[in-house]
């Protein structure tokens, strides 16, 4: 409270005002009583009308000057502070009773959260906005006049085009077979079987790689039903690392005008995989790091390096 | 004999001896080794039991060919509870259901059981990323003979591939006793591993252990 309100406020003129309040209480309480007391017992009637007087105006006077006084100290004192963070809302923390009902500095609390929170979600969106993520070929902010253009034809393909990729891939490398299936409507399932180290199933739209998901060889990977099974994780440490690997190769591989190519660069970045448990990490040396051999794999390179060793 | 039940889980193992550390017992070397596991950060997970009974073939069935008599084992492991392994030393290992064990029974005239020959090893199950790992008493009648250690590598499926790095973590925590590579991963490189494998190596590695003398002493397989 008192940081809000303590600008522009005397703190000692305010305690003098306030003892001068006291004393023209006093020189207030004192014309009354001599009011009350009525005249005091003298010789002669004049003398006593007198006196009288004379009592009574000194009163007034002291009355007066304390008046005076006291408006010289509250010129001192000064207004409290216009820069209400809250305006009427800080009026509340006026309210004596803090423990019960700690309104105010709740409320304090709240807008400041609130006003770092704007602050950061600003400078997030600035630092997203430099990795543009998006995988659609529409540019960002293309003017009203260009908007009802038709949707890119990359996303709109014929089914038989996309079998004939998947297929050409598939007999890309031996050690990698592909099996597309479409259980849901027109996207491609592709489970991907690389040597006898692991499965990935991905989850495609058009010709664009939508989800992975990475298993070992021997984990079941078809539900109760029989259907590909799209969304239980591995039940592994290592498979699971790789699956966080294997989502940022394919947003990293990213060309919308050339899908196949993207397809086939995932591919093969896919394939190094089929040394997980054989190659060492090639800037530490080792095998194992936290218990996780080397799951990450260069996007240029394809050299094999621990998820903390990666330059 | 019907197959083993649905098995989630099918990595690949390591069975080693530990020898006992100088000037201590076998339950103190455990204690150091489940010590220096939970200082790598696995947690217990729980208790594990691999036991084994020899029988060798009976007398009357020799007949007049004069072949030697062949030992037989079946063993057990609480990792596949509901299943009973029964192997020769250097023959095939078969994998069968519990109900193997009453065969045995009904089987009294052509297969006796060696008195006092049951073997097993006790003790506790870690969990560490995705390393199981066993450390247990191997006990043959009321007294210990020696510690085995089992790490089981739950992602790797085939033998070959994975070997070193079993190596590497077994050397983080056994220092400078790891053992080298076992029998069965030289025979088959791409085969897929098996439990009948880790079998194989509980009863080679008890084999072992019975040829000691009572006091163990330091051998590595």
């Amino acid at each position: 409270m008192a940081d809000v309100l303590s600008v522009g406020v005397n703190l000692e003129a305010f305690a003098q005002a306030i003892s001068a309040i006291q004393a023209l209480r006093s020189s207030v309480s004192r014309v009354f009583d001599c009011l009350k007391d009525g005249m005091r017992n003298k010789e002669t009637l004049e003398g006593r009308e007198k006196a009288f007087i004379a009592h009574f105006q000194d009163n007034l006077h002291s009355v007066n000057r304390d008046l005076n006084e006291l408006e010289r100290l509250s010129n001192l004192v000064g207004k409290p502070s216009e820069n209400h963070p809250l305006h009427n809302s800080g009026l509340l923390s006026l309210d004596p009773v803090q423990d019960k009902t700690p309104l105010y500095s709740q409320l304090l609390q709240a807008y400041k959260w609130s006003n770092k929170l704007q602050y950061h979600a600003g400078l997030a969106s600035g630092l997203l906005n430099q990795q543009s993520l998006k995988r659609s070929a529409n540019q960002m902010g293309v003017s009203a006049k260009r908007r009802p253009k038709a949707q890119p034809t990359t996303l709109v393909l014929p089914p038989q085009y996309v079998d004939d990729v998947i297929s050409r891939i598939d007999r890309m490398f031996p050690e990698m077979t592909i099996h597309l299936s479409r259980p849901n409507g027109t996207s491609a399932m592709l489970l991907v079987t690389l040597g006898k180290v692991l499965k990935v199933i991905v989850v495609m739209r058009s010709l664009f790689i939508d989800r992975t998901i990475v298993k070992g060889y021997n984990e079941n990977v078809y539900t109760e039903d029989g259907k590909l099974d799209i969304w239980s994780k591995s039940n592994y440490q290592v498979f699971q690392k790789v699956t966080d690997h294997a989502t940022t190769a394919l947003l990293h591989y990213q060309l919308p005008q050339m899908p196949d190519v993207v397809v086939r660069s995932f591919m093969t970045w896919l394939r190094s995989y089929i040394k997980l448990f054989q190659a060492p990490c090639q800037r530490c040396g080792k095998f194992l790091q936290d218990g996780l051999p080397p799951t990450w794999r260069d996007f240029r390179t394809l050299e094999a390096f621990h998820d903390t060793c990666r330059q | 004999m019907s197959e083993l039940g649905p098995v989630c889980r099918q990595g690949l193992d390591g069975v080693s001896q530990m020898p006992v550390a100088e000037g201590k017992s076998v339950q103190q070397t455990v204690e150091l080794l489940t010590r220096k596991l939970e200082m790598l950060g696995a947690e217990k997970q729980g208790t594990f039991c691999v036991d084994c009974e020899t029988y060798h073939t009976a007398a009357s069935t020799l007949g007049s060919q004069g072949q030697a008599g062949k030992l037989m084992y079946v063993m057990h492991n609480s990792e596949y509870p509901l299943s009973c392994f029964a192997l020769f030393e250097n023959g095939p290992c078969l994998v069968a259901d519990t109900n193997f064990d009453v065969l045995m029974v009904k089987l009294k005239g052509f297969f006796q059981s060696a008195k006092a020959s049951k073997i097993e090893t006790r003790g506790t199950r870690y969990q560490y990323c995705d390393f199981l790992v066993k450390v247990g008493t191997v006990t043959m009648g009321p007294s210990a003979r020696g510690i085995s250690v089992e790490v089981e590598y739950g992602p790797c499926v085939v033998a070959s591939d994975c070997w070193s790095l079993l190596l590497e973590f077994l050397q983080s925590f056994l220092g400078s006793h790891t053992p080298g590579a076992p029998a069965v991963f030289g025979n088959r490189h791409d085969a897929v591993y098996s439990p009948a494998d880790t079998m194989v190596q509980y009863m080679e590695l008890f084999n072992k252990i019975r040829k000691q003398q009572q006091v163990p002493v330091a051998g590595i397989r």
